[in-house]
């Protein structure tokens, strides 16, 4: 894993922390008194948000504004977490393709852009269930993550895996909860999967929606009007789609002192070279 | 072919559906109440949709058959069109669905009997007349063999012979209509732009020589055929690929028995132009400087006049200016 993963995965409980710890290299990281955290060198994170749908938004949020200044760049966002099937056997496990909220009634689909992954509906309910009416995972954060996660991101990269730890024959009443981070262990190959893909296309996202560099010097020279600044972030991609980012450089180490000028002479400039 | 299907409850045990479903037993089929549950949400993004894009089957509800926008017609007759099919199997660079909709799946309004009725209705409100495109909100042959539109829309316009049925198109499922006895109120429209266009923005489409070679069947057997030349999008490069193009294709197609040809120039609501940046800010496409007129945005260009012009001179090499018009 060599790449940056600009990838957030939430879970409930420690225990489902425990495996993910251990498949992803990562390590305890103390920037926050409330959650869990931890991390590792190509920008992935794990946070133990605690259980049920206000703790999990609240992780959701906490993480989100720490990332706030990322220079605009998205991250995907991945919950993991144990969940109730009627009669799906301990252990197997999917991405959530439909989320439907119990209390609400409401139902929310992740679109589905990853291959070689199971896939099968998730109810989120408030509290435990145990007859499971309906052929889905029952489990009680997903709705409120993927509802708090699209605020940060595009829904594309919002996704829900569920392993599944109950079902008739083995109620949640008896859950061997020791066994949660084995169950977990024994899905890294499609959760590798998972995780790979999703970064993938967060990485090709960020990449496409990149600033030159010379955006943010021009930036740190100049006084610029909030409409200003926005203005030269569509100059500056202009000139990168055209190949002209080097153009940019003659004007970042030029002295300009007027804003307005500045905006005036790239646009006249890049109007010339690029009009058919 | 499809990442899933999700599928409205309402329609689930049509008939349409059900025989739809069976053909594709190894693609999650997911229910949901109305397909604006699963297409065209706000956090949603077209670009990355296009990835693996979903095929959606709902009910139209609403109006079906609605009147064509002005100058999008090649005759004075009162002008209409319909959509059984939002969005496209292609990814055109220079397509305005992406601006359209936050979603790149495929909606496939799967009620056609009520499209039937709707365009029965405005046929007859025409006395029989009235022309009827098909393909503005997606292309109706690409995704022919999971549609069948032909088959249910074709014998509608077979009926009523003074209406005019125009499927713009650029694909090559033409087998459908070659294997049906020509409908001659019916018009294949098939769209070109040059090669050099054609390589860098229209992704996923099939080449010029195949759309070319899919025309020539339909003409040799004696259906009626239109070229579209849309968008032009003028480059550094002038003339010469429009030359090259027009020779191409009139070395393959008898031009005197051309339906029409028409051009229209790269343009766009403004709204639909914003949210395409967005989408593509690496675009050189979009990275070129642009004139907005009465709410529709279009590249700018001091020469553009003379070029079309120009063109237009080249055109009327190979076709009477009868059967050329230009698109508002
Ligand atoms: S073929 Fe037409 S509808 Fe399809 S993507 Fe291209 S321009 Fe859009």
């Amino acid at each position: 894993m060599k790449h940056p993963m600009p990838v957030n995965i939430v879970v409930a409980h420690a225990l489902e922390a425990k495996a993910l710890v251990k498949m992803l290299e990562l390590e305890r990281h103390h920037a926050s008194t409330d959650f869990v955290e931890y991390s590792n060198s190509n920008k992935l994170r794990l946070l133990v948000s605690g259980i049920g749908k206000e703790a999990i938004a609240a992780g959701v949020t906490y993480l989100s504004e720490q990332q706030a200044s990322d220079n605009g760049e998205i991250r995907a966002w991945l919950n993991i977490g144990i969940a109730g099937h009627r009669d799906a056997s301990l252990g197997s496990a999917w991405l959530g393709n439909k989320i439907t909220d119990h209390s609400s009634g409401t139902s929310a689909y992740p679109p589905q852009l990853i291959e070689g992954v199971e896939v099968g509906s998730v109810v989120t309910v408030d509290e435990p269930e145990n007859s499971y009416p309906l052929n889905a995972a029952y489990e009680m954060e997903a709705s409120a993550f993927y509802a708090e996660a699209t605020k940060y991101s595009t829904a594309e990269l919002v996704q829900v895996f569920k392993v599944i730890s109950d079902n008739l024959e083995n109620p949640v009443s008896e859950i061997d909860i020791r066994r949660v981070p084995g169950s977990i262990a024994a899905q890294s190959p499609q959760l590798l999967i998972l995780i790979e893909r999703m970064s993938a296309i967060a990485r090709e996202y960020n990449s496409n929606q990149r600033l030159p560099g010379y955006f943010f010097e021009i930036c740190s020279q100049i006084h610029l009007t909030v409409n200003q600044k926005l203005q030269l972030r569509r100059l500056c991609q202009r000139y990168k789609a055209l190949g002209l980012e080097k153009e940019l450089g003659r004007v970042a180490g030029r002295k300009a002192s007027d804003a307005r000028e500045l905006i005036q002479q790239l646009t006249e400039r890049i109007d010339r070279i690029s009009e058919a | 072919m499809f990442s899933t299907i999700y599928i409205e409850e309402e329609v689930l045990e049509s008939e349409r559906v059900r025989k739809l479903l069976d053909r594709f037993p190894q693609i999650p089929q997911v229910v949901c109440d109305r397909y604006g549950e699963v297409f065209n949400r706000k956090s949603q993004n077209f670009r990355l949709q296009k990835i693996a894009p979903a095929l959606i089957l709902a009910k139209k509800y609403g109006n079906k058959v609605l009147a064509a926008p002005s100058g999008y017609g090649y005759n004075d007759s009162k002008s209409y069109y319909f959509s059984h099919m939002l969005n496209c199997v292609y990814d055109c660079r220079y397509c305005f669905l992406q601006g359209m909709y936050s979603s790149a799946n495929y909606v496939l309004f799967i009620n056609y009997e009520d499209f039937e009725k709707a365009i029965v209705e405005k046929i007859e409100e025409n006395n029989g007349g009235g022309v009827y495109y098909s393909g503005y909100d997606c292309d109706s042959l690409a995704l022919e063999p999971v549609s069948n539109f032909c088959s249910h829309f074709l014998p509608v316009f077979r009926r009523y012979p003074n209406a005019e049925l125009e499927i713009r198109t650029k694909s090559t499922q033409v087998r459908c209509l070659l294997d049906t006895e020509v409908v001659p109120n019916c018009v294949i429209a098939m769209s070109f732009t040059t090669s050099e266009a054609a390589v860098q923005w229209e992704h996923k489409v099939p080449s010029i020589g195949k759309r070319l070679e899919a025309l020539h069947k339909l003409q040799l057997a004696g259906w009626k055929v239109a070229i579209r030349f849309e968008p032009l999008i003028l480059g550094a490069e002038g003339l010469a690929p429009y030359e090259a193009l027009f020779a191409q294709i009139f070395s393959k197609l008898d031009g005197d028995r051309l339906h029409s040809v028409s051009s229209g120039l790269f343009r766009m609501p403004v709204d639909f132009h914003k949210r395409i940046v967005k989408l593509y800010p690496d675009e050189e496409l979009f990275a070129r400087p642009t004139q907005t007129t009465d709410g529709m945005i279009a590249l700018k260009s001091t020469e553009e006049n003379t070029h079309l012009m120009a063109i237009e001179e080249l055109l009327l090499n190979y076709i009477s200016s009868e059967k050329y018009y230009r698109c508002a």
